[in-house]
Parts: structure tokens; sequence; C-alpha cells
């Protein structure tokens, strides 16, 4: 009994299993920053939705329901394989001369010395901008419908005591805003920690690549074979914990949904 | 100009794997998600408490995590169940586990509008049925089912879109057997060889959205049909509502 205890305590420890504990970070930095930025580019989007000069008004209507329009996933991989294209063209417009582009052989960069490496840190930023651009559309809508829940009064009100525009947008009209947003940004969250689980496509060592190396048939050669294929424990562990998460973040909207909502939520209710 | 018509002629058998995806998916989904959502609204705690929990688990986690799980789970019965059987081609085989994925999937959300639109069925037409002596199965078929489905449809139109978007990540999760590609796997792979990511990508975006307007469509005329008692009936709209 103690001896296995001793060897899952043990097994459950090793290095690379703390590697797994460790890459949870990669997740849970790409679902805050990216929910931070999903918020911005939604306040973004709903003010040119909302703009009177029309160009405006066609960049946010068009953004927010292009990205609506394909798949979260094929947006998440173009994004970041396209900015990082961007860099090394812009590099290679700098740094190429005739004779290095006629030395490269490979389809791109156009010469060696505009390869621009990405490495974990860069990779998970891009993914995290391109999670923000994504839920950011999704963002985009619930703002817009939240602004124009504001009852009209409150704005004439605030316009009644001589605020600025940008006094009446910042102190009462996105102030109040929040309370009619919050439900659809909860739902917004909820989809960007489930894109979290993408992060493994674009080569970020995070929780899904662990949980398959880990689970992969081990064998040492000099103890013999540690276990066969347990990758479906790994992933059933993935599994709950990520209910877990939506459990917990349930939770925490709750609370804020009470507390943003102190004194006129009866009224959101109704 | 060529170019683009050449790349999107040869998405053209691509996009059938997702369209196989989806249609396999949907039916079956649909059938699954009716039985529970009348399950969550069933008075018997166990049979609530499991479609409950079911429902959660499905909608609270990631659908790649579930290709994973379910996927790894299939292959660690293979020596013990499947081979010997004699179905492990079949039962491993990505145009069956993702099918199944995709409808325990599809499954959960759907339950979820169903139950909603179960909740909003108005109580006095069930009354009346009730009135009239009509028994539980009489009821559900020509008083609750009739509502249900008119109050679910536009909903449950943007769930297919989205179920349809979601097979993009199908072949992320299995294994792709010789030239059985998907729209995702055929971009990536086009990509891979000349660094193109702007036509290849947006040739994919453009197949997606494509299919999605023309699921709007069809799913816009049966929601015609559903409302032809209505005096004015409402058409659905691209998008109407934006989260799943």
């Amino acid at each position: 009994m103690s001896e296995d205890f001793a060897f899952w305590l043990s097994y459950l420890t090793n290095g690379k299993h703390l590697t797994w504990y460790a890459s949870f970070q990669f997740t849970i930095f790409a679902a805050l920053f990216g929910g931070t930025l999903a918020v911005i580019f939604g306040l973004i989007g709903a003010t040119l939705k909302n703009s009177r000069f029309f160009p405006l008004r066609l960049i946010g209507t068009i953004y927010s329901s292009i990205v609506r329009g394909v798949p979260d996933v094929l947006f998440f991989l173009f994004f970041p394989l396209a900015f990082e294209q961007a860099v090394e063209w812009f590099i290679a417009s700098q740094v190429c001369t005739p004779e290095l582009i006629a030395a490269q052989s490979a389809a791109w960069p156009p010469c060696k010395e505009a390869n621009w490496f990405l490495g974990t840190p860069e990779y998970l930023i891009l993914a995290s901008v391109s999670l923000g651009l994504v839920y950011g559309a999704f963002a985009t809508n619930v703002i817009h419908g939240a602004l124009r829940s504001v009852p009209k009064g409150q704005l004439e009100a605030a316009r009644a005591y001589g605020m600025s525009a940008s006094q009446l947008l910042w102190r009462v009209h996105i102030r109040q805003m929040w309370v009619y947003a919050l439900p659809g940004l909860s739902n917004v969250w909820m989809l960007i920690i489930k894109a979290t689980s993408l992060l493994s496509l674009l080569q970020i060592a995070d929780i899904v690549l662990w949980a398959d190396r880990l689970g992969a048939p081990n064998f040492l050669p000099a103890v013999g074979l540690v276990h066969e294929d347990w990758r479906w424990r790994y992933y059933l562990v993935l599994f709950l914990f990520y209910i877990l998460v939506t459990l917990l973040s349930e939770k925490a909207f709750e609370a804020i949904m009470r507390r943003a909502g102190r004194g006129i939520l009866s009224e959101v209710r109704g | 100009m060529e170019r683009l018509f050449q790349e999107i002629a040869l998405f053209g058998p691509a996009v059938a794997f997702n369209i196989y995806f989806a249609a396999a998916s949907i039916p079956i989904g649909f059938v699954f998600a009716v039985f529970l959502a009348l399950g969550k609204a069933s008075s018997n705690p166990l049979i609530s408490r499991l479609s409950r929990g079911y429902i959660y688990a499905f909608r609270g986690s990631p659908l790649f995590i579930q290709f994973f799980m379910l996927y790894s789970l299939a292959l660690s019965f293979n020596v013990g169940v499947w081979k010997p059987m004699g179905i492990s081609w079949f039962v491993l085989h990505p145009l069956f586990i993702g099918p199944l994925v995709l409808t325990l999937n599809t499954a959960a959300y759907t339950a979820e509008i169903f139950y909603g639109a179960l909740r909003a069925v108005p109580r006095g037409e069930v009354e009346a049925a009730r009135a009239y002596g009509m028994s539980r199965v009489q009821q559900f078929h020509h008083v609750i089912w009739p509502n249900l489905i008119r109050l679910a449809w536009p909903a449950y139109t943007n769930e297919v879109v989205f179920l349809f978007h979601a097979t993009a990540i199908v072949y992320f999760a299995l294994p792709v057997i010789g030239q059985q590609k998907d729209l995702m796997i055929t971009a990536k792979e086009l990509f891979e060889r000349d660094y193109n990511a702007f036509l290849h990508f947006s040739v994919a975006a453009l197949w997606f959205l494509a299919v999605s307007l023309v699921v709007f469509f069809l799913f816009g005329l049966v929601y015609r049909r559903l409302m032809r008692h209505m005096p004015a009936a409402p058409g659905l709209r691209f998008a109407p509502k934006w989260l799943r």
C-alpha cells in the first residue's frame, strides 16, 4: 500500500509531470490575455459600429460578421502565420540583396537573413492576439447590443447636466453598459477558455501536448514497460479540468453580476 | 485570378469531408438531443441529473479535448476488444470516430437549446391539451413538439452552422488517412508547400462561408414552412444569434 503510494507520488512528481503542471501557465495566460484583448477589441468594434461616420461603421460591421463567418480554428492558425510572414517580408525588404535572394532555395523567406524565429513566448502572444481578434468580434456584438440597452433617459439626463460627448460615453454609457453586457461576455469567456485547448496547434508545448506525451506508452530500458497507452486518462484529467474551470467561471460571473447589478439588477432581470 | 479559381476547385473534394462530418452527426445528434432535453426536464431525479450532467460536461469542455479523449479511449480498447472482433479498421477510422464525437458534442448543445424552448412552450396550450383528455404522448406529439421546434429553430440553425465550423478541427485530433483531407488539412498542406498563407487560408474560409450561407438559406426555408400559419413569417438572417 505504502509502496504504491510512494510509486504514485514519485511518478506524479517526476520531471515530465512537473513540466506538464508548469505548462498550465500557458493556457491560463492565453485565456486571461486573450480575454482582455477580446474586451478591448469588442469595445473598439462596438464604437466603430456605433460611429456616425459611414466607413468606420462599415469596418465595424465587416469585422464583426466576417470573423464570425469562418471557424475560429482557421483564424487562429492564419493570424500568427500571416503576421510572421508580414514581419519577415518587411525584414526582407530591408536586408535582402539580390544575391542573397538568388542563394535562397526555399519558398519562404526570401532570404535566410530575413527569417524570424518564433519561440514559445512569441507564439503565445500571437495566439492570444488572435484569440482576442476572433472573440473580439463576438464581444463587439455583445457590447453593441448592451450599449443600446442602456435606458435612453439616463443618457438624456447626463446630457441635460451639460456633460460633453466623451464624458457621457465614459461616465454614463459605458459604466452602465456592463450590466447588460455581462451575460454575453460570460459566454464569450467560456468560448475563449475552450479555445485555449487549441494552443498546441501553434507548436506551444501546452497542457494538451504534454498530456499526449506523458500518456504515450512509456518504456524504460532499466525497468521495462512503465505503463501502456494511458493517454485517455490524461485527456480525462484535462476534460475534468476544463469542466472545473467552466464551473468556477460561472460562479465568478454570478458574483460579478451581483456586484455590477447593485441597484439596477431588478431592471435587468425584468 | 485563374490561380484563385484553380485553388477553389482544388478545395472541392476537401469540402465534401467537412460536409460529410456535419451531415452524419446532425440527424443523430438531433434525435439524441430531443431525448436529452426531455430527460433534463424529467421529474425523475436520476434521469434529470444524468441528462444535466451530460449536457454540462459536453458544453463545458472543449471539443478538441473530447476528440482526443474518445479517440484514445477507443485506441486503448483496440487490442482487447476491437481487434478480436475484427472491427478495429472501422471503429478507429476518423470517418466513424469523427461523426461520433461531433454527435455527442452537438447533442449536448442542441439539448440545451431544446430544453430552453421546452420551458418556453405556452402553459395554457399544454393545459388545454390535458383538458381535452390527451395522453402524454398525444400532448407531446400535437402540442409540445410543434411549439418546441418553432421556438428552437433559429437557435438550432445557429448551432448547425457552429457544428459545421467545428468540423474544421476533426483532422487536427484524428489521423489523416491517405487522401482523405478536409479543408483545414488541405489548406495547411498547401501552405507548407509554398508558404502562401493568404491565398490558401482565404480560400478555405471562403468555402466555410459559402456552406454556412447555404445552411442558413436551407434552414430559413424550413423555418418559413414551420411558420406558415403566421401572417408574416419572420425570416432568418445571417447569424441570427452570435453565441453557441
